[in-house]
């Protein structure tokens, strides 16, 4: 069987790239790894590479064209899936048979199980719509039941949507088949409030918002933010290393995995800034439960990694990935925002070196850290370029003294220099 | 170029050959008495004339023998075609056959070849039980045997050339409808097709199918004579806007799953017509990789068109109703195009 | 039998060679009887014990080029033939230098280099295709000749007659060598045959038949080099009968419960080892030493051939994969 090579879901919010250009022709033998097309998401052009080794046999898509994610652009052969014939007859080959490329509309069909399409027929749902749970990506019919019950509303949703004056049935139905959260009555909000050009500016702030400062204002911490730039060439180079040695296990570790992990151990070693306080009780964890701040287009959300899923790189990313997978299906429970003890907050794909961080309430730190850049530096005694990282430490100072903090960042910046710690835990 | 019969296009296969590699030779019965029939269907007149009856080599009924024989001589260099006169007596042999000819490479480890051809005619022509079988799927579930059914004159000529160069045991099936053999020998109700077939050498290659009507609505697999319903049936669907692709596997093992597939991906919708018995046949086994391999492509579930599971009948009226009609396939190829 | 092929007096050194391919035959057979009761060698074991002198004999005329069909037992044909004890020991323990690369087992012993043709194990099977063998010689102008072996069991199977059939009819070069040791399996012959000898059915094919005590391996080899004589001049085949005795049971299963001890023991008087030995010593052919010494070299051969075979790796899993189709 060929492989199918599939357009990637790069973005976590756009549902069509554009392929800009192939880097490899039809009929070339590839490399795995190897770079095989450019890619156009909302953010930049990408090299894609080539998920297998072998000789691309077709591709199906033309440059400049808009493809669904996940859809079959190019075929890639093992060169012993040509016709196999007597060693006798080899000369009376024909060679390499080429088969007509199938129509379009084939080539863009929805996989999706008989039972599914039958049911999504009789419904007159859009089965492209649908987020598919079977096997390989295929919609099966519990995906199209779905998409059929009523849009289930968390009970922080309908408070926060009383509070606001939103009518959340009416969201609900805009939505079937998905969980409307706090988030998603957020955003609706927001997107009422946000202003247009032909809005007055200078507009009262809405009742939600109002009630949201307020809140804010009542329980805020007295925030410090610390800040120390580092060294993260070491961190650059074993980020490779972790990429090439988990590559077999689809696995993409990301700086932000090993961050996570560092804040982690460097918490469970000053678990004086790993808690909560309500402005009443200091609870301090001696287990980690690390929010994670991640940017969607509804705002700010805030899913937390578990004690567990810190166990190591593997289990970090893997959870990241699971987390992100679930921001852009919306599929996001109360549960896995519930309970974090500290956050961090990455802006590194951003153009920001330093900023300070909100405290996350009622939590009382949060680490930020920016991008991590090329830069002329002093290391072992000579003038180098290094990559360079500044993280930003914000705490809350009355719960918290500024020297046990600065250890607490200290401690972050010296395993960021020296990433092999994380190995031994 | 030429317009001839199968059974002159297996003829000429024959003598090029024979030509060609003086280690070509042909066994069987009544295939070159003098004054025979040249094979029961008259594929060998006029060769034992030319190559002498040392190379032309009539033998007893001894059917174990004459595949006995074949593989031993091909064991030791030789390129021996065998001609078994209807191939219900392939049953006389499976013993060489299974357990002979396509085992003995293997469990040598390599260090045998058996480059045979068995050549063989299927097909119900109102003969009853024992001489009307199509009994391809049997050689099919047997590692080490190659299985090749051509149904046109240019196919039969360029795979009997490929089947006797190729260094493995190849089962090669005629259909006695198709031969166009003449006189006394010509059967009833024949389709005989006459096929251009070139002048010059050529091979058609083991293990390739060939779509024969192409078309965007459905996929009919079908060989021998029943490919020649299944265009028939084509034509009808075509009128009722139905356009079916109509693919001749040509060759059963190996078989070209790959142009199935492609064409079931563009269809999504398979109909496979074999005249042998319904059950455990070939089809079977091209409907099973499809629902694996095509799952998701189809909208329709895959039908087969086959003989009932009774053994071939004498009576025509009762073998028309054996033998899958251009009727059963129109009305099956129709029922996939319902709502599912 | 014609008596124009003139067999000439065997020398002193084809006398040993004889030996040395009887007693290689016997302490091999004896040895992995050994080696399967350890549990070093799976499976199951047709052993030749007691018909070594047919093997040894019916062979010992052959010439390179000449094929040779084997069967279901057919470690003592192939060591008499020359077939190399190290391959047949590692295919035995299923290893990948075997002569089957491990895909055989002891029933498809073989060395088609050597014109052993990988044994045959289906009773009667390997008759007919030993006449194609004899046709691709006649086709291809060589004096080429097959010798097929069977038990007599096999001359019962349809196959036989047709193979024997057709190579009366088209005068092959082939000798049918039939090892009659009493026996299909557990069935006793006159069970399953209304006749003498399985000899008497060459007349209705129209070939000579030959009956010979197949535990004389001077007796069989005179026979077989007749035989051979006549095949090789183009005057066809001969059915060659050689009356012996499994000394050991069918198969490594069989407790031999349907003969008696007295019929064992009867036939191990017969044993055609010891007497051979008692013939080449008594003739003054030879000294007890010098076949001792023949003994010692079969011994040394056997034990580097079990370290060959335990040293061997076992085939690659992929092997399976291969050599179904060339």
């Amino acid at each position: 069987m060929p492989t199918q090579v599939l357009m990637p879901p790069l973005s976590q919010t756009l549902e069509t790239l554009v392929l800009v250009e192939w880097l490899k022709q039809s009929g070339q033998p590839v490399t795995k790894g190897e770079p095989l097309f450019l890619v156009e998401s909302d953010k930049a052009t990408l090299e894609v590479e080539a998920p297998v080794s072998g000789v691309v046999s077709a591709l199906l898509v033309e440059p400049g064209t808009e493809v669904r994610v996940k859809t079959p652009i190019a075929l890639i052969v093992q060169p012993e899936e040509a016709p196999t014939l007597a060693p006798a007859l080899a000369t009376a080959s024909p060679g390499r048979r080429v088969l007509e490329p199938l129509p379009p509309e084939r080539l863009q069909r929805v996989v999706a199980s008989p039972r599914a399409r039958a049911q999504a027929r009789a419904a007159a749902i859009d089965l492209a719509a649908l987020t598919p749970t079977g096997p390989g990506g295929m919609i099966v019919a519990r995906d199209v039941a779905a998409a059929q019950l009523p849009a289930r509303i968390s009970p922080l949703a309908r408070r926060t949507a009383a509070a606001e004056g939103i009518d959340v049935d009416t969201l609900a139905k805009a939505h079937p088949g998905r969980r409307i959260l706090r988030a998603d009555v957020l955003s609706e909000v927001e997107a009422a409030n946000t202003p247009n050009a032909d809005a007055a500016v200078g507009q009262p702030l809405s009742p939600l918002r109002q009630t949201i400062a307020e809140r804010l204002s009542r329980s805020a911490a007295v925030a410090v933010t610390l800040s120390c730039e580092v060294d993260a060439t070491e961190l650059v180079a074993l980020r490779q290393q972790a990429i090439l040695d988990l590559a077999a296990e689809k696995v993409r570790p990301t700086f932000t995995d090993f961050f996570a992990l560092i804040v982690a151990r460097c918490l469970l070693r000053s678990p004086g800034i790993n808690g909560t306080f309500d402005g009443v009780r200091l609870n301090l964890c001696e287990e980690v439960q690390l929010s994670l701040a991640i940017d969607t287009p509804r705002g700010l959300v805030t899913p937390v990694l578990r004690n567990s899923d810190l166990a190591n790189l593997r289990t970090v990313a893997a959870r990241r990935i699971a987390l992100l997978e679930a921001v852009a299906q919306q599929r996001l429970t109360p549960a896995d925002l519930a309970g974090g003890t500290f956050t961090l907050t990455n802006l590194g794909r951003q153009r920001v070196d330093a900023f300070t961080p909100l405290i996350n309430p009622p939590q009382i730190g949060v680490l930020g850290t920016g991008r991590i850049r090329p830069a002329p530096a002093v290391h072992a005694g000579q003038l180098a370029v290094r990559q360079r990282l500044v993280l930003s430490l914000t705490f809350d100072h009355r719960v918290i003294d500024g020297a046990p903090a600065a250890r607490f960042l200290e401690e972050v910046a010296t395993w960021i220099e020296e990433p092999h710690r994380i190995w031994y835990g | 170029m030429a317009e001839m019969t199968i059974a002159e296009a297996l003829r000429q296969a024959l003598r090029e050959e024979m030509r060609r590699d003086p280690r070509v030779f042909l066994l069987g019965e009544d295939i070159g008495v003098p004054g025979g029939f040249g094979g029961a269907f008259t594929v060998t007149l006029g060769l034992a004339e030319e190559f002498g009856r040392q190379r032309v080599r009539d033998t007893p009924i001894s059917e174990a023998a004459i595949a006995g024989v074949a593989i031993g001589a091909a064991l030791c260099g030789m390129r021996p075609v065998a001609d078994v006169q209807y191939s219900d007596f392939l049953f006389n042999m499976m013993d060489q056959l299974v357990n002979q000819a396509a085992k003995l490479r293997y469990m040598s480890a390599g260090a045998l070849a058996v480059p045979m051809v068995m050549r063989a005619p299927v097909g119900a022509t109102a003969r009853g039980a024992q001489h009307a079988q199509s009994p391809e799927a049997f050689f099919t579930h047997v590692p080490g045997l190659k299985v090749v059914a051509p149904a046109t004159a240019y196919d039969a000529k360029g795979l009997l050339k490929a089947a006797i160069r190729d260094d493995n045991p190849v089962l090669f099936f005629e259909h006695k409808l198709l031969y166009g053999s003449k006189g006394a020998r010509s059967e009833k109700g024949a389709v005989s097709p006459k096929g251009e077939v070139p002048d010059e050498e050529y091979i058609v290659p083991i293990g390739e199918a060939m779509v024969r009507r192409v078309g965007k609505d459905v996929t009919i697999v079908a060989s021998l004579l029943m490919l020649y319903r299944a265009l028939e049936a084509a034509g009808v669907l075509a009128q009722e806007g139905i356009e079916a692709e109509v693919i001749d596997p040509r060759t059963l093992v190996p078989f070209d799953k790959e142009r199935v597939l492609h064409s079931v991906k563009k269809t999504g919708r398979l109909v496979i017509v074999e005249e042998d018995n319904l059950t455990n046949g070939w089809g079977a086994e091209v409907a099973a990789w499809m629902a694996d391999e095509a799952f998701v492509w189809l909208d329709a579930p895959i039908k087969r068109v086959a003989a009932p599971d009774v053994p071939p009948p004498f009576a025509p009226v009762l073998e028309q109703h054996y033998v899958p009609s251009t009727a059963r396939v129109v009305d099956t190829v129709r029922s996939l195009f319902g709502v599912y | 039998m014609d008596q124009q092929h003139t067999i000439p007096p065997l020398k002193k050194e084809e006398l040993l060679d004889l030996y040395r391919r009887m007693r290689l035959a016997r302490r091999f057979e004896e040895t992995v009887n050994e080696l399967y009761l350890q549990g070093r060698i799976p499976s199951t074991l047709h052993l030749a014990i007691g018909q070594e002198a047919t093997a040894a004999g019916a062979l010992h005329c052959l010439r390179p080029g000449d094929t040779v069909f084997s069967t279901h037992r057919p470690h003592a044909h192939a060591l008499a033939h020359g077939v190399s004890p190290h391959a047949m020991m590692a295919e035995l323990m299923a290893r990948s230098t075997g002569t089957c690369k491990g895909k055989g087992g002891s029933m498809h012993i073989g060395d088609f280099a050597r014109g052993f043709v990988p044994a045959i194990a289906i009773v009667g099977g390997n008759v007919p295709i030993a006449a194609g063998a004899a046709l691709a010689a006649t086709l291809q102008g060589s004096d080429a000749v097959t010798l097929c072996f069977f038990g007599d069991g096999a001359a019962n199977e349809g196959a036989w007659h047709e193979g024997v059939n057709i190579a009366a009819i088209w005068r092959l070069p082939v000798v049918f060598v039939c090892e009659n040791n009493l026996y299909a399996a557990s069935t006793p012959f006159q069970e399953a045959f209304s006749i003498a000898h399985v000899a008497d059915r060459a007349g209705a094919y129209g070939i000579p038949g030959v009956v010979v005590d197949g535990n004389d391996v001077l007796a069989v080899r005179a026979a077989a080099a007749a035989a051979v004589a006549r095949a090789r001049s183009g005057e066809g085949p001969t059915l060659l009968e050689c009356l012996t005795y499994r000394l050991c049971g069918h198969s490594r299963s069989d407790p031999r419960t349907y003969r008696t001890q007295q019929e064992e023991k009867e036939w191990q008087e017969r044993d055609p080892l010891p007497n051979f030995v008692a013939w080449l010593t008594a003739g003054g052919h030879f000294t007890p030493e010098a076949l001792q010494a023949v003994d010692q070299q079969i011994e040394a051969t056997l034990a580097d051939a079990i370290a060959f075979a335990e040293a061997s790796p076992s085939p690659e899993p992929m092997s399976l994969y291969e050599d179904v189709y060339a």
